[in-house]
């Protein structure tokens, strides 16, 4: 059932796709970081009207498949004028974008959590918005919901596979392609399966080490 | 379409949503208005000095990949296409759902499948003269001996591509048998050859040129049902159907029918496919 040579011939290939995935993954992860926190704290502004700005992109993004999004900014958005992107730019743009809108409700949760006294400390002491958001809200909320964080940072990795529909080779297309060749159905997607591992075990091994350290620093 | 918003709008009740929604929808209609046309799409190639073409690389033997690198009919078809009109080729491989909507958007100038020329895909696509014989046969187990013609399909189960003019044909061809046969619609192809590998269903129907190159393939898991059961059909490639196309769809017409006189359609015909085939020449009336 298993073919060695085979095996070795078709490793280096989704090792290949192993970058493309990492790459597009890892931009879209930081782009929707910074998104999930604008919109996460748009979602807690005092100000109704950016309140609603916020709950209307989560909406959306999280309303949306991301399949559908994908289809839509490579396909459609070229037809009323907006830039005709490459594949890349397409996969990272839909990803950063769906990413941030889950972000966001993790991080309004990782908001709500800190304390009302320490903003209105913060106040006092002379600290502006943005100040409050960037040394005091972020690194309190990215410590309390850093399992959900990771959670979702696996999720998304997962769901790049979905970017093969704007033309990219990614792992998940790369397997099926092999696939599609030799009709070793079951240890092509075996092996794909495997280069997922490769990517999320350590990324959840890295997440539970930093959730222990960070841990110590507050005890 | 109309009630989509309206009812969104209920759901939030503000102003700023349902003015995002109207500029949205009016944004959709726009975008839904054809494009005027503009311009010269064989310049445009010749311009760019590249004939951009998509295709999926999961449909051996027109186009598959061996080691990771494009192996095929269209690939050395296109090769001489590109030597015809004095451009460099480039593919872009895409699943099959994404390639036709990317030929709309402009992602690039031609679709190579190919793809069987139908009448209603002739009123949407601009098809460039055929290449192969396209006529659908069945491909079954190798040790299956319950399925010898294709009659033996009747009261068992058989797969087909979903949306696929091989689909129509089956359902055509199954209508005319004594029991019932239940159709199983796939995405791609690939999924129900592998759904026959693991006796899912008892056949998948596939144009002839397909199923024999993966039957040679794979002789031990697989055979071909003989004879094809379809009327007659062709494989073609496609372009956009607007006035700017039409420029390089007849110089590709030119191209192919050169390919056609000097022989070096046949000679890739014999090479991928097995045997030469009788195709015609230009454009033609599709069975179906």
């Amino acid at each position: 059932m298993f073919d060695w040579p085979l095996l070795q011939q078709n490793a280096p290939l989704l090792l290949d796709a192993l970058w493309v995935t990492l790459q597009v993954s890892i931009a879209a992860l930081a782009i929707g970081f910074v998104i999930g926190i604008v919109v996460g704290s748009l979602r807690l502004s005092p100000v109704p009207l950016l309140r609603r700005l916020g709950g209307a992109y989560i909406f959306v993004f999280r309303g949306i498949p991301l399949l559908v999004q994908l289809l839509f900014i490579y396909y459609f958005l070229p037809r009323i004028g907006l830039p005709n992107v490459s594949p890349t730019m397409a996969a990272i743009i839909g990803l950063s974008l769906a990413a941030g809108a889950y972000i966001a409700e993790i991080m309004r949760g990782g908001f709500l959590a800190i304390p009302g006294g320490q903003l209105e400390a913060a106040g006092l002491l002379g600290l502006s918005t943005s100040q409050m958001l960037l040394r005091i809200r972020v690194p309190q909320a990215v410590r309390l919901t850093l399992p959900a964080l990771v959670n979702e940072m696996i999720l998304l990795i997962k769901a790049s596979s979905l970017v093969s529909v704007v033309g990219l080779a990614d792992l998940t297309r790369t397997a099926q392609n092999l696939a599609a060749s030799d009709y070793m159905f079951i240890q092509d997607y075996l092996m794909l399966a495997g280069f997922y591992c490769l990517i999320n075990v350590p990324l959840a091994y890295c997440g539970s080490l930093l959730e222990r350290r960070l841990k110590e620093q507050t005890a | 379409m109309k009630s989509y918003p309206m009812q969104l709008d209920s759901c939030f009740g503000t102003k700023v949503f349902s003015k995002t929604l109207k500029s949205l929808s009016l944004a959709v209609a726009l975008a839904l208005l054809p494009l005027a046309a503009h311009a010269d799409q064989l310049a445009d190639v010749k311009k760019a000095g590249e004939l951009v073409v998509g295709t999926e690389m999961q449909f051996a033997p027109f186009d598959f990949l061996e080691a990771g690198k494009q192996q095929g009919l269209n690939a050395e078809l296109f090769a001489e296409l590109g030597k015809e009109l004095g451009v460099k080729i480039k593919f872009l491989d895409l699943p099959w759902p994404s390639v036709l909507p990317g030929l709309e958007a402009k992602k690039f100038d031609v679709v190579a499948g190919p793809i069987i020329v139908t009448k209603a895909r002739k009123e949407r696509y601009h098809f460039v003269s055929p290449i192969a014989e396209a006529t659908v046969a069945l491909i079954a187990g190798a040790k299956d001996d319950s399925i010898k013609k294709p009659e033996d399909i009747s009261g068992k189960t058989v797969g087909a591509g979903k949306g696929s003019a091989q689909l129509e044909e089956l359902k055509t061809f199954a209508a005319t048998l004594p029991e019932k046969v239940t159709i199983r619609e796939y995405v791609d192809n690939n999924q129900a050859y592998a759904d026959l590998a693991a006796k899912r269903i008892v056949a998948v129907a596939n144009s002839l040129p397909n199923i024999s190159y993966v039957a040679a393939q794979k002789a031990n898991l697989y055979k071909v049902v003989q004879p094809p059961f379809g009327k007659k059909s062709y494989f073609a490639y496609l372009g956009r159907k607007d006035a700017d196309a039409d420029s390089l769809i007849a110089a590709l017409d030119t191209a192919v029918t050169k390919m056609h006189d000097d022989g070096r359609l046949a000679a890739l015909q014999k090479k991928w496919l097995g045997a030469e085939m009788d195709v015609p020449k230009g454009d033609f009336d599709p069975t179906w």
